[in-house]
């Protein structure tokens, strides 16, 4: 009886988990879809609308995209973007972070759920006074004008303000006693265990900021300095429809964040455990 | 103490005034004007507003934001949790969770091609498909009803998997013993899902609820790459609809109406939500 009961219900697993597979797969055909057109001649992609693989494998789309575009200036833009925003981000978040947690001033609680409560305001609904805030200041189109913004965001502040809260006071009161000043305390002590919160706030913005779209597509509108997103925007909305090269360069942007992912799975799903209250 | 506390939050504080605070209340500003850098500036008070109000493509975008919001939340929330769950049945393994999860690394571009040429009529094999079976003649994203709930769906597609690792991190923290002790008294998969693991999730799921609305009244690239916010004004969200007035028609005051709008409303659909349920301790 009991022995019939596991069997039925290990079956059922099974033919639950098989359908989760094929579902996991129907999710990720597109993906598939995009790498088998992106190799396949333009001719025939147009012709065989249904067919999935290319019958005459051809480098052709790559080609004409990389040649066309400045597809590399693009990527390097997007790094650009993407390394200004981790750097200014976890400098200033550091330093406000310990403040916020450790050293006591007049008006600090205030202050801090102020900043925080910054994180329900919509990033895009800014984006028009935005425009003529980093206009006023010369950075309007210029990667800057891009990153300060993003590195405004209260995230890294606020998930380095809660581990720092953790961190026993005695260690802290110890080095005190040994004359150490807050930003001896800061850099010695606190940082080298804070690398692990670092790494998820480092995730965290170099997704937006490596996939951030509106304000750059406003801010960048009349500028050399354009992003990866913005690139293929711009491609996507060229007088003539190359349907091979819409799909190559989507598939060479997908690239970087496919190696990325492939290296560091771990640590992204981790970091994003981290901070997932903030998306 | 006190000096040095204000001069490390400092270099924060400058960039949060400058590129967070400063924007939202010059938002605010511009929006009681008639914007116009070249000419000059005309105060007008609310009477932006007060157009804004009597515009119906304004309405228009406002119904249809909502409704892309009605579509997008059920569904990234459904299928986030239905695979949290599974993987943490170990129905399924690591490789699942990363063919799940590895859309969302994706920019909004390469998502909006990718699906606007699946719906492509010449090229598109999910249009195809779908004419073989004499189910659609048009292309669904030019279609008056369909444009909208495919641009959700791409929507979902792009986002659930971020809300399964949020999930699945949820359920990897709930006691082990309750699991057993339900084990022990006999209870089956569903009825532990409705009675253990269902309470335990309600904050974090309540929050997702919370971080997809925003996250869905925001939307924008998808929208503007995928359907331009057609056929017409089918699908123009109030994102889009800001965009337009602002940087197609130049008349900024306006759209930073929308702009202040689309925040109030967000902000107070947050802090309701937040009071509702209690969930202002979820931050502290």
């Amino acid at each position: 009886m009991a022995l019939r009961f596991t069997q039925k219900y290990s079956s059922a697993r099974i033919s639950l988990s098989l359908a989760l597979w094929v579902v996991a797969f129907l999710w990720i055909f597109p993906l598939f879809w995009l790498v088998g057109k992106t190799f396949t001649p333009n001719s025939e992609i147009i012709r065989e609308a249904t067919s999935l693989l290319p019958r005459d494998i051809t480098l052709e789309n790559i080609h004409t995209v990389l040649k066309k575009w400045p597809f590399l200036l693009w990527m390097l833009n997007s790094t650009l973007v993407t390394v200004g925003s981790i750097t200014v981000m976890v400098l200033v978040s550091l330093f406000a972070a310990y403040s916020f947690a450790r050293i006591p001033w007049k008006g600090r609680d205030f202050v801090f759920v102020l900043f925080l409560s910054s994180m329900f305001i919509p990033w895009e609904i800014n984006a028009v006074p935005l425009y003529f805030v980093t206009k006023y200041l010369g950075i309007l189109g210029t990667r800057p004008g891009v990153f300060l913004p993003i590195s405004a965001m209260p995230v890294g502040m606020f998930l380095l303000r809660q581990f720092f809260i953790s961190i026993p006071q005695d260690i802290e009161d110890a080095a005190r006693i040994d004359g150490c000043s807050s930003l001896t305390i800061l850099v010695r002590i606190f940082l080298p265990m804070t690398i692990p919160v670092i790494g998820a706030v480092v995730i965290w913005i170099s997704l937006f900021a490596w996939n951030e779209f509106f304000w750059s597509m406003i801010s960048l509108q009349r500028s050399a300095m354009v992003t990866l997103p913005i690139g293929l925007k711009n491609i996507m909305g060229s007088q003539n429809i190359d349907y091979g090269g819409m799909f190559a360069a989507s598939l060479l942007a997908l690239l970087p964040s496919f190696l990325i992912f492939l290296f560091l799975r771990r640590q992204i799903i981790r970091g994003i455990t981290v901070s997932g209250s903030f998306r | 103490m006190g000096a040095e506390g204000i001069l490390f939050v400092l270099p924060y504080g400058i960039l949060w005034l400058l590129f967070l605070f400063l924007p939202l209340v010059f938002g605010f500003y511009i929006s009681l004007h008639k914007w116009n850098p070249l000419v000059g500036n005309v105060f007008q008070g609310f009477q932006g507003y007060i157009e804004l109000f009597r515009t119906p493509r304004f309405w228009n975008s406002f119904w249809v934001t909502w409704r892309f919001v009605l579509f997008v939340i059920p569904g990234i929330i459904i299928v986030g949790l239905l695979a949290a769950l599974a993987l943490h049945a170990k129905l399924v393994g690591g490789l699942f969770e990363s063919l799940f999860f590895f859309p969302y690394l994706l920019n909004v571009s390469i998502v909006s091609i990718l699906w606007g040429l699946l719906h492509d009529p010449d090229v598109g094999i999910f249009f195809q498909y779908l004419k073989q079976l004499g189910i659609a003649t048009t292309p669904l994203l030019n279609h008056e009803f369909w444009a909208l709930p495919m641009v959700a769906f791409t929507t979902i597609w792009w986002l659930a998997g971020y809300r399964m690792v949020v999930f699945r991190a949820a359920l990897a923290s709930f006691p082990a013993e309750l699991y057993e002790a339900a084990k022990l008294d006999g209870a089956g998969p569903i009825r532990t899902f409705f009675t253990i693991t269902l309470p335990l999730l309600k904050p974090t799921l309540l929050f997702a609820l919370v971080l997809t609305t925003v996250g869905g009244m925001r939307a924008f690239g998808q929208v503007i790459l995928m359907t331009a916010g057609g056929p017409g004004t089918a699908s123009e969200v109030l994102a889009l609809y800001m965009y337009r007035v602002g940087f197609e028609f130049l008349d900024f005051g306006r759209a930073a109406a929308v702009g202040f709008i689309l925040f109030l409303m967000i902000f107070t659909l947050v802090m309701i939500l937040l009071k509702f349920f209690r969930l202002g301790s979820e931050l502290k």
